[in-house]
C-alpha cells in the first residue's frame, strides 16, 4: 500500500451509512431538540428580565423547573444526535468548489459559510451549555449568559436557513425508504457494519442513554438511574445549593445577631424587623421548587412570612415591583427585582425554615425569598433589604 | 421555491440579530475568545474526532471478526457519545470545595464500570453472533 498524501475527496468515503437518508432522519430530531432548547432558553431569559412587558406568570409553580430541566436534558440528548449527524455528512466537507462557474461558486461559498456558522455555533452552544450545567467555566473573558443567548439566535437562524436550502432533499429522503439510493453519492456503496435503520435507532438509543444518565439532576424519580448527573439531589436539609455562604462572603454578616431586614417604601426607610420579629409574625408553609438555570431542581417545603403580609405591615402599596437586596456585597444577583404579581402571590414567602428546620447558612439564613415559577438565581438568599418603588 | 426563499430569509435575519446581540453586548476582547472557541470546536470535531473515528473504523474492520462489528459499532456510538456529553462531569472540573452538593457522584468509577459493562456486552454479543450458522444480513 502506497501512502497517499492527497487530501480526501467525497469519493474517499465509501460507507453507505454516510448518506442523506441517515442525515435527514437524525437531523429531524436534532432540529426539534434545538427548537426546544431555543424556546425554553427564551423563557429563561425572559423570566430573568428586571421588568416584563407581558407579566411572567406565577403559575404553574413548576413551570420554570419544567422548562429549564427540559432545556438542559434536551441539550444533552442533542449531543449524540449532532455527532452522528455530522458524521453522516462529513464527505461534503471535502467537496471541490465549482471554480469554473462564478454564480455557482458564489452560491457554494455562501452555503458553505452558513454551514460553518451552523456547525460552529451548534458545537459552541452544546459545549458551553453542558459546561455551565456542571458549573465549569473554562473561558476567561466572555459572559456565558450573554454569549449563550446571542449565539442561540445565530444557531437557530443558521439552522432555519439550512432547512430552507435543503428542504427538497429532506422532503425526498424522509418520504422514501431509508435504503433508497436516489440521493446517495455514487461511491457510497460499501455496506457498513450496521444497516442504516440500525444506525439511526442506535443514535436515538444513544440520545436516550445520555438523557437517562444525566436527567436525575432535575427529574426526582430518575436520581437512582442518572449515574452521571451533575448532582445527586442531596444537600443540607434535603436540597442542593448553588452558591455557598462562603462563596458569597456573607458568613459573618448572615450569622450576626444584629441582622435586621430593612423595608424601604418610596425611597424612605419605613422601618426594619429582626429575626425574632419575623418569627413572631403569622407563619405559612408552601411546597415550592428551587429550579436553577443550570438545569437542576428540587422540591422543598418552606415556611416563613408571606412577603405581602410583611409589606402590608409597613403600609407599602401591594401592586408594585419589589427590589430584594442580599447581604452579598458583590455579584450580578445581589439585588433582584420581584415583579408585582410575584410579590402579591400568597405563595411568595420570606422563608425562615426549610424541611421544618431553620434555614442553614448556605440556604440563606436568616431569611430568603422563595416564590413560585421563579428562576433559582433570583430566589435571593440572605435578604437584607426590601424596597417598594413609588 | 418562494416559500423556501422566505424561510431562508427569516433564518438570515434571525442569525444576523444574534450576531448583532453578540457584537453589541460584548467587547472586542470577548469577541476574540468566542471566535477562538468557535474555531476550536470545529477543529476538535472536524479534524480530531473525525480522524480518530476513521482510524478506529479502519482498525475495527481489520481486526474484528465480522460478527463482532455490529455490536462494536453500536457500543462505540452509545458509549462514545455518552463520554463526550459528560466530559464536564467526568473531569469534575467545576467542583468547588465549599459546595458538597455539586458534582457529588463517583463519576470516574461509574465511567469505568460503564465501559467495562460495554466491553462485556460487545464480547458476549460478538461471541453469540459468531456461533450462529450465518450472520443475519
Amino acid at each position: 500500500m502506497t501512502p497517499r498524501l492527497a487530501p480526501p475527496t467525497p469519493d474517499s468515503f465509501t460507507s453507505r451509512l454516510r448518506s442523506p437518508a441517515v442525515a435527514a432522519r437524525v437531523g429531524l430530531w436534532l432540529g426539534i431538540s434545538f427548537g426546544i432548547c431555543f424556546l425554553t432558553g427564551l423563557v429563561s431569559h425572559y423570566a430573568q428580565l428586571p421588568s416584563h412587558p407581558i407579566p411572567f406568570p406565577t403559575s404553574p409553580s413548576w413551570g420554570y423547573r419544567f422548562t429549564q430541566g427540559l432545556h438542559v436534558t434536551t441539550g444533552i440528548a442533542a449531543i449524540p444526535l449532532l455527532l452522528v449527524k455530522l458524521w453522516s455528512v462529513l464527505p461534503k466537507l471535502f467537496e471541490a468548489p465549482p471554480l469554473h462557474d462564478a454564480r455557482k461558486l458564489l452560491l457554494t461559498v455562501l452555503e458553505r459559510a452558513s454551514i460553518a456558522v451552523l456547525v460552529a455555533s451548534a458545537i459552541f452552544q452544546l459545549a458551553t451549555g453542558v459546561a455551565n450545567a456542571a458549573q465549569w467555566y473554562p473561558w476567561s473573558s466572555f459572559s456565558f449568559r450573554t454569549t449563550h443567548y446571542a449565539i442561540a439566535w445565530v444557531a437557530i437562524g443558521a439552522l432555519v436557513l439550512h432547512i430552507a436550502v435543503k428542504l427538497p432533499i429532506i422532503r425526498d429522503v424522509l418520504t422514501s425508504d431509508i435504503d433508497d439510493t436516489t440521493h446517495d453519492r455514487e461511491t457510497a456503496t460499501t455496506p457498513g457494519p450496521l444497516s442504516r435503520r440500525a444506525l439511526v435507532r442506535t443514535t436515538f438509543a444513544a440520545a436516550a442513554v445520555a438523557t437517562l444518565a444525566t436527567a436525575g439532576s432535575t427529574v426526582t424519580w430518575l436520581r437512582q438511574v442518572s449515574v452521571l448527573a451533575v448532582r445527586t439531589g442531596e444537600g443540607p436539609q434535603g436540597v442542593p445549593i448553588n452558591k455557598s455562604a462562603r462563596a458569597a462572603r456573607v458568613e459573618e454578616s448572615a450569622s450576626s445577631p444584629d441582622w435586621r431586614l430593612e423595608v424601604v417604601v418610596d425611597g424612605t426607610v419605613a422601618g426594619s424587623v429582626s429575626y425574632d420579629d419575623l418569627r413572631a409574625m403569622q407563619q405559612h408553609t408552601v411546597d415550592l421548587p428551587i429550579a436553577c438555570v443550570e438545569g437542576w431542581s428540587a422540591q422543598g417545603t418552606w415556611s416563613g412570612v408571606r412577603l405581602a403580609d410583611l409589606l402590608a405591615s409597613f403600609d407599602a402599596p401591594a401592586d408594585r415591583d419589589v427590589s430584594v437586596t442580599s447581604l452579598q456585597e458583590s455579584g450580578p444577583f445581589r439585588r433582584t427585582i420581584l415583579p408585582a404579581n410575584f410579590a402579591a402571590d400568597e405563595r411568595t414567602l420570606l422563608a425562615l425554615d426549610l424541611s421544618g428546620e431553620p434555614l442553614s447558612l448556605d440556604h440563606g439564613y436568616p431569611c430568603r425569598l422563595i416564590a413560585p415559577n421563579r428562576p433559582g438565581v433570583l430566589q435571593t438568599k440572605w435578604v437584607s433589604r426590601l424596597e417598594v418603588s413609588a | 421555491m418562494r416559500a423556501r426563499l422566505a424561510i431562508g430569509a427569516v433564518g438570515v435575519v434571525v442569525a444576523l440579530y444574534g450576531a448583532l446581540l453578540f457584537l453589541t453586548r460584548q467587547d472586542p476582547g470577548q469577541w476574540l475568545e468566542v471566535a477562538i472557541w468557535f474555531a476550536a470546536g470545529v477543529v476538535a470535531h472536524d479534524v480530531l474526532l473525525s480522524a480518530l473515528l476513521i482510524g478506529l473504523c479502519l482498525v475495527g474492520a481489520r481486526l474484528l471478526p465480522a460478527a463482532w462489528r455490529a455490536p462494536a459499532t453500536v457500543a462505540l456510538v452509545v458509549w462514545g457519545t455518552l463520554t463526550i456529553a459528560t466530559i464536564p462531569m467526568l473531569t469534575r472540573a467545576g467542583a468547588r470545595a465549599d459546595n458538597a452538593t455539586l458534582l457529588d457522584r463517583p463519576y470516574a468509577a461509574t465511567w469505568w464500570t460503564i465501559s467495562a459493562i460495554v466491553v462485556l456486552l460487545v464480547a458476549v454479543s460478538g461471541f453469540l453472533r459468531s456461533r450462529r450458522p450465518r450472520a443475519q444480513e
